[in-house]
């Protein structure tokens, strides 16, 4: 196995990034790829389905700390050996996220020598991208590629539209829109077009279903917990669809109006 | 080191200047601050005297909400239609790196024909030395200076930060700055010791062009030895050798050794470069130890605390420093008298002759008294 993917999610927040990262890295770690992911939101909880419901200390609560952080400080096998770590940040209200996202890429770029060796990093990034901080993984070179979470609801497409202008604006290629179902009409349809309208294609298409919140509510991931599921299945295909890919574009957004009437 | 954690609450020098002068060591043209107007101004003044360009991307409440991209691409155009600069510089400060400003962008969008070396730096360090290690490691990655220098400095200024936390401006939670001693009392001194016989070792252990004072008072013992007849008393120690260091920093000690060669003072001892001062101390200690352990007093000019004191303790130490918060921690490792240079480094910028220092020039009118 030769592969060397480096990815970030994108979507607007609520939408099921970290759901998905999870599930998505879960499916790779059965295929036996090494995988890590890398929660870059303050809330750091990206990884916690991976880790039977635990936290893990971030690598911010580490440096706050004064502690000269080695990898074995902030790296945590969960399910499978799928590599988990969190950047933590500050309390909502306090200090500057950006900023501490920064720092702590740096940081990792520095002491994490397993960082070449991953088949898959998983970058997932909070919704909203507020300030220059919050594309710190990208503008550090760390990842190659991203993928847009969305549902066929107005808002999420506008902020998927919204990520994929950034994303062309940071010179990083996008390789696909990812579908979390959120059950409303035509969904499918409309998020198909979307992503060809752009210039992409649509991946997958998640259903909603109760059971990837039952899952997560006992803190694991489907992959985990409902392995023969319909949706554990799904999120297989994603993931292995995921690895194979070898194609990317630089997204066109699509004006407002475009937008709007896509979704009528 | 037990006082690598202690808060310090002085204020010291910054990680962003300290990245400036690496840039003017490493002989760039102009240098770009990226940031608000105001940030690192007296320096940023100084270096102009020095010779080089420096200029500010001027980030204003805007800049710091929507980002610099342009501004910094922008100043490239213009530093280059203006200065012709065949090596630039841009510098970040702690407004845009806050903000995740990233340099190699514009830099790459500006697509000059010229070299650029991005310092991503801000003046949040412990250690002001950051600032220089960040420049070096950017110029190794531009090219401009090989693997070898580059080990070399970064092994210098490990110990120019080990030096500092010993006995200098970062071993005390707060250090109140000092005039040290009168300068007159410290002249009539020596040339007393002088005037009893005793023998004397100067020892210039400077900080790069800080070197262009700090030699004047070598040469002021030595004037007045000789006056008094007793020039074979005085033994010359510096680090001035001519083939260490970054081109500018040997091209200073050019410009001092030819100096001391007109002037007729012959340095008996080379300790080393001018950027080795924080290692110089063991070369002394050992040349003390092995040849000159029985004299009676030294002069130790440029960063004495660089310096141990196995050897030196049964000598009278008279040292000088342009540091005010170094006036202590001397007088602790038991330096008999301290004197300042006050606002030494601005006079020795954009120079290439020796500059008479304040304590020279006393040294020199105290004699022609005492004659």
């Amino acid at each position: 196995m030769n592969v060397h993917k480096r990815i970030a999610i994108y979507g607007k927040g609520g939408i099921g990034k970290s759901s998905t990262a999870s599930n998505v890295a879960a499916a790779c770690a059965d295929e036996g790829y090494k995988v890590m992911i890398i929660g870059c939101d303050p809330k750091s909880d990206s990884s916690i389905t991976l880790l039977g419901g635990k936290r893990i200390p971030t690598i911010l609560d580490l440096l706050r700390d004064g502690v000269d952080v080695k990898e074995e400080d902030v790296i945590f096998k969960g399910y499978k050996g799928v590599q988990c770590v969190e950047v933590g940040g500050p309390e909502p209200g306090i200090g500057c996220a950006g900023r501490g996202i920064i720092v702590a890429i740096q940081t990792l770029k520095k002491i994490s020598k397993s960082l070449n060796e991953m088949d898959l990093i998983i970058y997932d990034v909070p919704g909203d991208i507020v300030c220059g901080g919050f594309v710190a993984p990208i503008r550090k070179g760390l990842v190659k590629e991203a993928y847009v979470l969305t549902s066929g609801e107005y808002m999420p497409l506008y902020a998927a539209n919204n990520i994929c202008r950034g994303l062309a604006k940071i010179n990083t290629p996008l390789s696909g829109i990812i579908c979390n179902s959120r059950s409303v009409s035509r969904e499918e349809e409309i998020v198909t077009k979307f992503a060809a309208e752009i210039g992409s294609e649509l991946m997958a298409f998640i259903p909603k279903e109760q059971i990837v919140q039952d899952c997560e509510r006992d803190g694991f991931s489907v992959i985990e917990k409902a392995p023969d599921s319909n949706i554990a299945q799904i999120y297989r295909k994603l993931a292995r669809a995921i690895m194979e890919r070898d194609t990317s574009v630089m997204p066109k957004a699509l004006d407002d109006e475009r937008l709007r009437e896509l979704t009528r | 080191m037990d006082n690598k954690n202690i808060s310090i609450i002085h204020p010291r020098p910054s990680s962003i200047v300290a990245a400036l002068y690496t840039l003017r060591d490493l002989n760039v043209d102009v240098a770009i601050l990226h940031g608000p107007p105001g940030c690192s101004f007296k320096h940023a003044r100084l270096l102009e005297e020095d010779g080089i360009h420096v200029v500010t991307t001027a980030l204003d409440e805007s800049g710091f909400v929507f980002g610099g991209h342009d501004a910094l691409v922008n100043i490239l155009h213009k530093v280059n239609d203006m200065f012709h600069p065949k090596l630039i510089g841009v510098v970040g400060t702690c407004a845009s790196m806050i903000i995740g400003e990233e340099m190699h962008e514009p830099v790459m969008e500006a697509n000059l024909d010229v070299p650029v070396i991005e310092v991503e730096v801000h003046a949040g360090y412990r250690n002001n030395t950051k600032g220089v290690l960040f420049a070096l490691e950017s110029a190794l990655d531009a090219g401009i200076i090989d693997r070898e220098e580059f080990k070399r400095q970064q092994h210098l200024l490990e110990e120019a930060t080990n030096v500092e936390l010993r006995h200098g401006a970062a071993s005390k939670e707060y250090l109140a700055p000092s005039r040290g001693d009168v300068k007159y009392k410290v002249a009539q001194r020596i040339i007393e010791l002088l005037k009893e016989g005793k023998r004397g070792i100067t020892i210039m252990n400077a900080k790069k062009e800080t070197g262009y004072m700090f030699a004047d008072i070598t040469l002021a013992v030595n004037e007045v030895a000789e006056q008094l007849g007793k020039a074979d008393n005085i033994i010359n120690m510096a680090n001035i050798d001519q083939n260490l260091g970054l081109p500018r920093v040997r091209h200073h000690a050019e410009c001092i050794m030819k100096d001391f060669e007109e002037k007729g003072l012959k340095v008996h001892e080379i300790i080393g470069g001018l950027d080795e001062y924080p290692i110089t101390g063991t070369t002394i200690d050992q040349l003390i130890q092995e040849k000159y352990s029985d004299y009676d007093f030294a002069v130790i000019t440029g960063v004495p605390h660089a310096i141990p004191m196995d050897h030196l303790s049964d000598m009278e130490i008279i040292s000088v420093t342009n540091g005010p918060r170094q006036v202590l921690p001397l007088k602790e490792l038991g330096h008999e008298h301290v004197l300042v240079e006050i606002d030494l480094h601005p006079k020795t910028l954009g120079v290439n002759h020796i500059v008479e220092s304040e304590f020279g020039a006393t040294l020199r009118e105290v004699a022609k008294e005492s004659l």
